[in-house]
């Protein structure tokens, strides 16, 4: 047989009707992770059309985008304080309970971000088709799945027929090199990654992470490196499973059991591109020089190692680049060939579905240890789900932020997109692990630079942008 | 004749609609006509007529799927979005809510306030100064999609997909 990529056997094995010259394929979907902010309009188009959700098996709700981070009452119960938020809420429980979809309920042990539970339920496997209403669902990829974030009309076609029309993508293998330095991480490969192909760079691919630094990184790295593939416009990001892969999922509770799981593994070690596969692009990136990452303007492709200085348009050829990054410039108030290190912050985000799981913390709190968030900063700690953060607590993680003086919050999206309460004021500056420095993103007039966990954790001792690798001596397992 | 727009590279959805402004955070969803550009651009949602164009530069669109971004596009009556590249999420998004989409770069070629015709058929845009551009024609599948009003819409007319023989 000819050989094949890991996308090609992915994409072959969900065709229901293969792509025509004139019209899309219409692909297979395995699972539907469903949150309450782009689903309702998906659910009001079935009630009208009195149609119902094909495989309520195969979908899982959450709620996690509008949800509160603030701490649980004396009840233990996380009050909804906004009226419209509560409402959403509301509508999603009902969906749900109409419907037949199971919920992770606010507050109930399961409920987190919708990438972040995905994974950590066992639900994500290699092999399958994802989709979700976010443009984050790429983070699944890291199984070696294909998943893809969708609109809501789309949301709305995969509840009645478990389908969606597709064009097929081109596929893209993005090769990192050698291994990281300490206090460099994987969330600064992928930073550098969009920064050396722009926020445009992967449109119309699906990129495959491969060579020795993706392979040696755990799950959960090469899922803050698949997060990020839209960033860089590619519709999804795979990596492809391995030992490290089927040791993860491996007892979760979604997780096939017994002889289910022997055959399970079976057929994921197929997946694997086969030798002599060819894929429509390369891009290659030495993980040996890498530095820690940090972006300095209003999107993620505008980045650069954390000791670098701001850019200046007048070196830029584009016209319309040059326009882009002056605007950016403007708004971020910075100079051209200004260094970042050393510029004070007001807050530190530590969360989201690119960074808040359970390494990430572990990773925080070892550096953060015995040390204080310097005065005049806020630091934020947002577990990305309930699992992650009672496993944070038992391991006592709370405490070493919270004696910090870091705020340990609820599990939730929280700063990341700022419809929850948890925001910015205008002109303040933070560094966020989050994976969005858009204009207003985190707040209206809120400035964020991107940044690593370690970084971000740097950055609150010192109060300004801090190179880690001055912290460290010696690299900060897991 | 349709008034020209003209934005920037890399316009993200949070610049479109801000996620602090999702449908249901408005008292009433159909206010979502007031917030596209609400940020970015405010003149925009105030002044835009039906039928107008938006012009882009590169990389339309990108960052969330949510489709509030476009669907607020399509509320006020935007008549076709051209750029020479569109994130891909907001490519379908539009195609499924029938906003017609040209991958051309104009933005260097048309200006902002620009008056213009557009023949959506064709793809044939002309200029109030006597210029005649031709557009990358659409597909017969999106022309249909367009015409219908989105996806769903076509399929519940016609009972089969765009650009499928009818049965
Ligand atoms: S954490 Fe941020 S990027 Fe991730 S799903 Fe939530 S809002 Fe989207």
């Amino acid at each position: 047989m000819h050989p094949r990529t890991l996308f090609d056997k992915v994409w072959a094995a969900h065709e229901v009707r293969p792509q025509q010259a004139d019209t899309p394929a219409v692909l297979y979907i395995d699972l539907h992770l469903v949150h309450e902010v782009t689903s309702p309009q998906a659910f009001t188009m079935l009630r009208e059309r009195g149609l119902q959700v094909r495989r309520p098996d195969r979908t899982l709700a959450t709620m996690d985008h509008s949800t509160p981070t603030t701490p649980r009452n004396s009840l233990g119960i996380i009050p909804v304080t906004d009226g419209q938020a509560a409402a959403q809420l509301d509508r999603l429980r009902k969906n749900c309970a109409d419907f037949g979809i199971p919920l992770f309920e606010l507050g109930s042990a399961n409920q987190g971000i919708v990438h972040v539970i995905g994974p950590e339920q066992g639900l994500t496997q290699p092999g399958m088709t994802i989709v979700c209403g976010d443009s984050h669902t790429s983070t699944h990829g890291a199984f070696g799945a294909l998943a893809f974030g969708i609109g809501t009309s789309e949301v709305g076609h995969v509840l009645a027929t478990q389908c969606l029309i597709q064009n097929r993508p081109q596929t893209c293998a993005v090769r990192v090199n050698g291994r990281l330095q300490t206090g460099v991480s994987a969330k600064d490969i992928i930073l550098a990654i969009i920064a050396k192909i722009g926020v445009g760079g992967g449109t119309g691919y699906v990129f495959e992470y491969m060579g020795e630094a993706i392979r040696a990184l755990s799950m959960e790295e090469r899922m803050t490196i698949c997060n990020m593939s839209i960033e860089g416009g590619a519709r999804a990001g795979m990596v492809a499973p391995d030992d490290t892969t089927f040791e993860y999922i491996a007892g979760r509770p979604f997780a096939p059991q017994g002889a289910d799981w022997e055959a399970a593994v079976a057929r994921w070690h197929t997946l694997p591109t086969d030798e002599g596969a060819v894929y429509d692009r390369v891009i290659e990136l030495d993980a040996t020089t890498l530095t820690p990452m940090i972006t300095y303007g209003t999107n993620p492709g505008m980045g650069m190692p954390i000791d670098g200085v701001v850019p200046s348009p007048d070196e830029m050829s584009d016209p319309s680049a040059r326009t882009t990054l002056d605007k950016a410039l403007k708004y971020m108030d910075l100079q051209p060939g200004q260094p970042l290190l050393g510029h004070p912050v007001d807050v530190v985000f530590l969360g989201s579905c690119t960074n808040s799981r359970i390494s990430d913390l572990r990773q925080a709190a070892r550096l953060m240890q015995g040390q204080k968030v310097a005065p005049g900063v806020r630091m934020m700690v947002v577990p990305g789900s309930q699992q992650v953060k009672a496993q944070a607590e038992r391991e006592g993680l709370d405490a070493i932020f919270k004696e910090a003086g870091a705020e340990w919050r609820e599990a939730g999206c929280s700063m990341c997109i700022a419809m929850n309460g948890d925001q910015l004021a205008p002109g303040q500056y933070a560094v966020s692990t989050s994976n969005r420095n858009f204009e207003g993103r985190q707040g209206k007039g809120g400035r964020t630079f991107l940044a690593s966990p370690l970084t971000a954790v740097a950055t609150a001792i010192n109060g300004k942008v801090t190179d880690v690798r001055e912290m460290l001596t010696e690299p900060v397992g897991v | 004749m349709a008034r020209v727009w003209i934005f920037g590279e890399d316009i993200n959805t949070d610049q479109i609609v801000p996620g602090r402004y999702a449908p249901y955070m408005l008292k009433n969803e159909d206010d979502l006509r007031k917030y596209p550009f609400v940020e970015a651009r405010p003149d925009f949602a105030p002044t835009v007529q039906p039928g107008d164009i938006l012009v882009g530069g590169k990389n339309f669109g990108c960052g969330s799927s949510r489709e509030y971004a476009p669907l607020a596009l399509k509320m006020v009556g935007v008549g076709a979005i051209i750029a020479p590249l569109f994130a891909r999420i907001f490519f379908r998004n539009a195609l499924n809510l029938g906003i017609p989409c040209f991958t051309a770069d104009l933005t260097q070629t048309l200006h902002d306030g620009q008056q213009v015709e557009l023949n959506l058929e064709r793809g044939l845009l002309t200029t109030d100064d006597g210029q005649t551009i031709q557009l990358p024609e659409p597909p017969l599948f999106m022309r249909e999609v367009w015409q219908a009003g989105g996806i769903v819409p076509f399929y519940r007319t016609y009972g089969r997909f765009p650009g499928e023989p009818a049965a």
